[in-house]
């Protein structure tokens, strides 16, 4: 394997091989719902990390990064993916907590926002800790459910993805038309990174237009054949695409490829994955986000296990301690080396490090 | 003396409950032709099952040839000798003519694992040609009409004639039910042609058919071959007295109890008309009278019964009933102003076969039986009962599967169905097709019944003299518009030749 | 000799067994009408592009569908193809480069998957539906526990020509995807397999009486209907230049829809290969079209749903008219 590699891609080989050894980890998640050892249970707590799905590259970063935390401080660690199944992932968290009688410190991105009150309420009444990400009703706050509900992160799509559409103007000279994938309809996320855009175009006065928008509901394929379509009807008015994460945009840049416009028209997306980055290089994506998983897989147990074990009082810390937003790392062609070569650290005591403000909620 | 071509031995084959078969010794000779008859549940399709491989015997043995076989499947029979032309057909409509004739025997045809279409094709249509029928064979057999379909089924089983060298047994488990006089003359050519080369078992209800085309008849009942007689010494009335083991009643159709409609209408059509299957259809129908509709296939009577049951909706004219005019927009709508239709295709549309006796008949009624969204399964129960027993339907019990019951007894399970839902007008559609003769004479005596009870009935009889003994009025068809009406009381009725004059 | 009869309903069902066609020809003019750059060459090829993968899925579940059972192992066994295709040709991860030696590699272990869909089903005597599901989410597992949640990039240009190279200016994936249905298409009209799956799809008992080995076949075709799912993984490889646990999101979907708006009908027995192939083409010149035409999205989902409706409808209808004898 090592033989094929060039230097300049040696970091991402081995940031390749680590993932791939959790292949054998990923086996373990599996297996891992199995009893503990009755020991772990009576001397500590359990930290666990509660998902979609470890197959696709966010989530498994995400996973990744608890199990990292809980090896720092030697704690049990477990895995639970929902499958995009709600009921599935409230009643494995429930069979947890009755487990570990409770001690359990839970980092979780729920199925859907809905599921965040039953969660926190079913920690609650065990005397867990819980740290939500991403998804919960607006009127859900983790200072009404003191001290077990400890924070809520997630990400301000907005600013981001007027970042990045910045990014994407600029790398095709600020005038001209582009298209944008977004996606799920209904899902926050994508209508904060739809917002982002709009903000965007409307700062260039004009000399950006949108030729078009179409949700791709972050499907590859789905993205794939729009491309191809915008590509009939609006020709070479395509100045760049704009997808709301680098999966449509990777379906974006091969529609691209298959027209011999890969590298001639300019795609963004967001997320950081790796094959977007690789993109980046290549000179065929213009940018992409990096949300860090690794940091908000860790610091949602970190931050409760802190509370847990007296660092910190959490009821004594202000709201945008409790609910606040993560940062993300803009990667672009400038960028993109240095990412590549000093990826982001975790640092497990500088708590709210790189937590960037309140969360706002608008509607 | 000649080696029988297939013989059975002693056979006996039993099910829980049930002697299916009780020692049944059977022979064919080359060249013959056997006519195999009996009640439904006599046992005659037991023992084609069990020449056919569907079933393997209790007891006794299966010889071809005076070699002692044993028949493992219905494709192990074919290769031994034995076809057999089902009474439900096996012809599948999405396949074409040739396609089915050689469904399973596809290797003669193959080519470095290809079939030759062209080379399958071309044996089809020599197939085609010994029952004298002109289809093409890449045509789809969901476009046959199912008299053609049933001449496919019956060149399927002549297919074998050409391919083994042993000698041929076809079997025939009613070819005739659903085939109109032409073709059933035409099958008896065929027959006759064919007796150069095979022996034929020949299984039908129509007694005079089985006379006319038999050298040898076994009469079967309760299981067992209670007669052997040859053909030409034989009566019809003979055959009938073995099988019911009783006098037949002097009096078939009960024409001594065929009533005298009242005044009263219950159901009239001005100028009904669909486009492409009848036009300028009128005629009234009184309450207690039998309207006897005859016509050949593709005269349009069929489609007329099932627009008059909702099943279609007319493109013009007026159908009233009880004076007020209705439009029916499905069957349920039909129901509901007491208008029922026993179909002819009591499998698929008049019966849910799985289904039990009970839950059959009160499926057209269940409201009936509904009190606070609960069904009533006592009150189910004794309907039921009561039905099977004023009936007289041979039924293990009400929970019974209706599909289990033989063709008779189910026809009553439906008409219970209907009496059930309280229809005053009832459409029956061959309402005897493919039942025994004592069944049929049931079915005859609840049409009396019925009318007595002051119930109307149109009546698409299974052949003309049914229609005939049956009716009080009788309208002739063709082409879709009504060619004649005869008044039939009692004692006046009109002859078979004066209907079939306008019939084609 | 006596003319053949043709009822009324029969006469509507030629109309029918039609329909798919109108309804293509019917869509691609409604679209040119509104933007004339719909029939250019440059949108064909585009077309043919996106059709290529769903054709080739297409081709295994018809299969499927006609003999009455259903598959939804398509994303499983697309899923697990294309991962085990990307590791096998130079990647990022793993050290093999077999190149093209891959493809019959990974097209074998979705003829595998396919086999054990049929073996599962007939011996353990559990429905279709429950089995393939099962090993649909058997094969997303196993392609995720490989990657653990990552992508293989794919570095081999020899492969990625599958889908990128040009011949006669008609991309590779397009002229694969012909050749797929070239081989459904005799395997459908011109070997037993293909005469039986109709038979068991109409019916199964009288298959049965006719000699026909109902289970081996049953087996068979979802082992050849693997095989095609296995092909459609490694194009789907080619097309995006990476393997992933992801890369079949939606594709079940997609491929029993057009199978049924082609006209093939899920109650088995009636339908086509070629059926299916146009069934793509409707949806993939919807999709097409729609953006085009510059339909909201919102309006998008609506029309699509009511496409499926429609079509679901004409098969059901046609169905009832081929059991009703």
């Amino acid at each position: 394997m090592a033989s094929k590699k060039t230097e300049t891609v040696n970091v991402n080989a081995r940031l390749n091989r680590r993932t791939i050894l959790k292949g054998a980890a990923a086996l373990g998640v599996f297996g891992s719902s199995f009893p503990m050892p009755a020991i772990a249970q009576e001397t500590t707590w359990t930290l666990a990390n509660s998902m979609r799905s470890v197959a696709n590259p966010y989530h498994a970063s995400f996973a990744k990064g608890g199990a990292d935390f809980a090896k720092s401080i030697g704690a049990t660690y477990e895995t639970l993916a929902t499958e995009g199944n709600s009921e599935k992932g409230v009643s494995d968290i429930r069979a947890l907590l009755q487990r570990t009688g409770g001690k359990l410190i839970l980092n979780v991105d729920p199925n859907d926002s809905p599921d965040a009150r039953v969660i926190v309420e079913e920690v609650k009444k065990a005397g867990g800790f819980v740290v939500t990400q991403w998804n919960k009703p607006d009127d859900l706050h983790p200072w009404d459910f003191d001290p077990n509900y400890v924070a809520h992160m997630s990400f301000d799509g907005v600013p981001t993805a007027e970042a990045i559409a910045n990014e994407l103007f600029k790398a095709f000279g600020g005038e001209g038309g582009i298209v944008a994938l977004g996606g799920i309809l209904s899902n926050v996320p994508a209508i904060e990174r739809k917002l982002g855009l709009d903000n965007a175009i409307a700062k260039t006065n004009g000399k950006v237009t949108l030729l078009d928008f179409q949700p791709a509901d972050w499907n590859e394929q789905k993205a794939f054949d729009i491309t191809q379509a915008w590509l009939t009807r609006f020709g070479d008015q395509v100045k760049g695409v704009f997808a709301a994460n680098d999966g449509m945009g990777m379906g974006a840049l091969e529609a691209l490829r298959q027209n011999g416009l890969a590298g001639k028209v300019p795609v963004v997306g967001i997320d950081g994955i790796d094959a977007a980055v690789t993109a980046i290089e290549a000179g065929e994506f213009a940018g992409t986000v990096a949300w860090d998983p690794i940091w908000t897989g860790g610091m949602g147990l970190a931050i409760p296990y802190a509370h847990a074990t007296g660092k910190i009082d959490i009821t004594k810390e202000p709201r945008e301690h409790r609910e606040f937003y993560g940062t993300g790392i803009i990667v672009s062609k400038d960028t993109v080396a240095d990412y590549k070569n000093n990826p982001p650290k975790v640092d497990y005591n500088d708590l709210w490090g790189k937590a960037t403000g309140q969360i706002q909620y608008r509607s | 003396m000649m080696q029988p071509v297939l013989e059975v031995r002693n056979v006996s084959k039993s099910f829980p409950g049930v002697k299916a078969l009780d020692n049944v010794s059977f022979h064919i000779n080359k060249g013959e032709v056997v006519g195999l008859i009996g009640e439904n549940g006599a046992g005659k399709s037991s023992l084609l099952k069990v020449l056919n491989g569907i079933y393997q015997p209790d007891e006794g043995k299966v010889l071809v040839d005076g070699r002692e076989i044993i028949i493992t499947s219905p494709r192990h029979a074919f290769d031994s000798g034995i076809a057999m032309v089902f009474q439900e057909q096996s012809i599948l409509p999405t396949l074409t003519v040739a396609e089915n004739i050689f469904l399973g025997r596809e290797e003669e045809f193959l080519r470095f694992g290809l079939i030759s279409k062209s080379r399958m094709n071309a044996a089809a249509a020599e197939e085609l040609k010994k029952v004298h029928l002109s289809t093409h064979p890449a045509m789809r057999c969901a476009d046959l009409s199912f008299a053609d379909r049933q001449m496919i089924e019956i060149a399927k089983a002549l297919s074998l004639d050409s391919r083994i060298k042993t000698d041929v047994t076809i079997l025939l488990d009613e070819p005739t039910s659903v085939l109109e006089q032409k073709e059933i003359e035409l099958l008896f050519r065929i027959i006759g042609d064919l007796k150069q080369r095979a022996s034929i078992v020949f299984i039908s209800h129509r007694l005079e058919e089985v006379l006319e085309i038999s050298d040898r008849v076994y009469v079967m009942r309760d299981g067992q071959i209670v007669q052997e007689l040859a053909a030409k010494d034989a009566t019809v009335k003979e055959l009938h007295q073995h099988m019911v083991g009783r006098q037949l009643h002097h009096e078939y159709y009960r024409e001594a109890r065929q009533a005298t409609p009242s005044a009263k209408t219950v159901l009239e059509c001005v100028d009904l008309n669909r486009d492409g299957a009848f036009s300028n259809i009128s005629f009234e129908l009184h309450e207690g009278e039998v309207l006897g509709i005859a016509g050949v296939i593709g005269s349009g009577r069929e489609d007329l019964a099932r627009c008059l049951a909702g099943h279609t909706s007319p493109d013009g004219g007026n159908l009233l009933v009880n004076g007020t005019a209705v439009h029916f927009g499905a069957a349920y709508d039909a129901t509901a102003k007491g208008v029922g239709l026993v179909p002819s295709e009591r499998k698929v549309e008049g019966l849910v076969a799985p289904f039990s006796v009970a839950e059959n008949m009160t499926l057209a009624a269940l409201p009936k039986f509904v009190s606070g969204g609960i069904i009533s399964f006592s009150s189910e129960k004794a309907v039921a009962a009561d039905w099977v027993s004023r009936l007289k339907i041979k039924t293990p019990s009400t929970a019974t599967s209706a599909g289990s019951l033989s063709g008779g007894n189910q026809q009553k399970v439906v008409l219970a169905k209907w009496r059930i839902a309280g229809v005053r007008v009832l459409i029956l559609d061959h309402p005897t097709r493919g039942i025994d003769v004592g069944s049929k004479e049931d079915v005859y005596e609840l049409v009396r019944d019925m009318t007595a009870e002051g119930l109307a009935v149109i009546l698409l009889g299974d052949t003309l003299d049914e229609v005939i003994g049956l009716s009080n009025r009788i309208l002739v068809m063709r082409d879709g518009e009504i060619t004649a009406r005869f008044e039939a009381p009692p004692g006046g009725k009109p002859t078979q030749v004066e209907l079939v004059r306008h019939m084609v | 000799m006596k003319p053949v009869s043709v009822s009324n309903g029969n006469l509507l069902g030629h109309w029918r067994r039609w329909a798919p066609v109108v309804v293509l020809l019917a869509l691609c003019i409604l679209i040119s009408l509104f933007n004339g750059n719909f029939l250019t060459f440059g949108n064909f090829i585009r077309l043919l592009n996106s059709a290529a993968i769903p054709i080739v899925l297409c081709m295994g579940a018809t299969f499927i569908i006609l003999m009455g059972s259903i598959d939804l192992s398509i994303e499983g066994v697309v899923a697990l193809t294309a991962v085990i295709v990307s590791l096998l040709v130079l990647n990022d991860i793993s050290p093999y480069a077999l190149s093209l030696w891959a493809v019959p590699i990974a097209v074998a272990v979705g003829g595998m998957m396919g086999l054990l869909n049929g073996v599962l089903h007939i011996k353990l005597k559990t429905p279709s539906f429950m089995t393939t599901l099962g090993v649909g989410f058997a094969g997303v597992g196993v392609a995720t526990t490989i990657l653990g949640g990552t992508t293989v990039r794919i570095s081999d240009p020899t492969f990625r020509f599958l889908s990128l190279g040009r011949v006669l200016e008609i991309p590779m994936a397009v002229w694969i995807a012909a050749v797929a249905v070239a081989v459904a298409y005799v395997i459908q009209e011109r070997t037993r397999l293909g005469r039986w799956l109709y038979a068991i799809g109409t019916d199964e008992m009288t298959a049965r009486h006719a000699g026909i080995p109902i289970e081996r076949t049953r087996i068979l075709i979802f082992g050849i209907a693997g095989l095609f799912y296995g092909l459609g993984g490694v194009l789907a490889a080619a097309q995006f230049g990476q393997g992933h646990a992801l890369i079949s999101q939606g594709r079940l979907f997609t491929t029993i829809t057009a199978v049924v708006v082609g006209g093939t009908a899920l109650s088995g027995g009636v339908g086509s290969v070629i059926n299916s192939v146009i069934g793509v083409f409707i949806v993939v010149v919807l999709a097409n079209g729609l953006v085009l035409m510059g339909v909201e999205p919102y309006v998008q989902q609506g029309v699509q749903g009511l496409l499926i409706i429609a079509a679901v409808a004409l098969a059901l209808d046609r169905s009832r008219l081929d059991v009703v004898k």
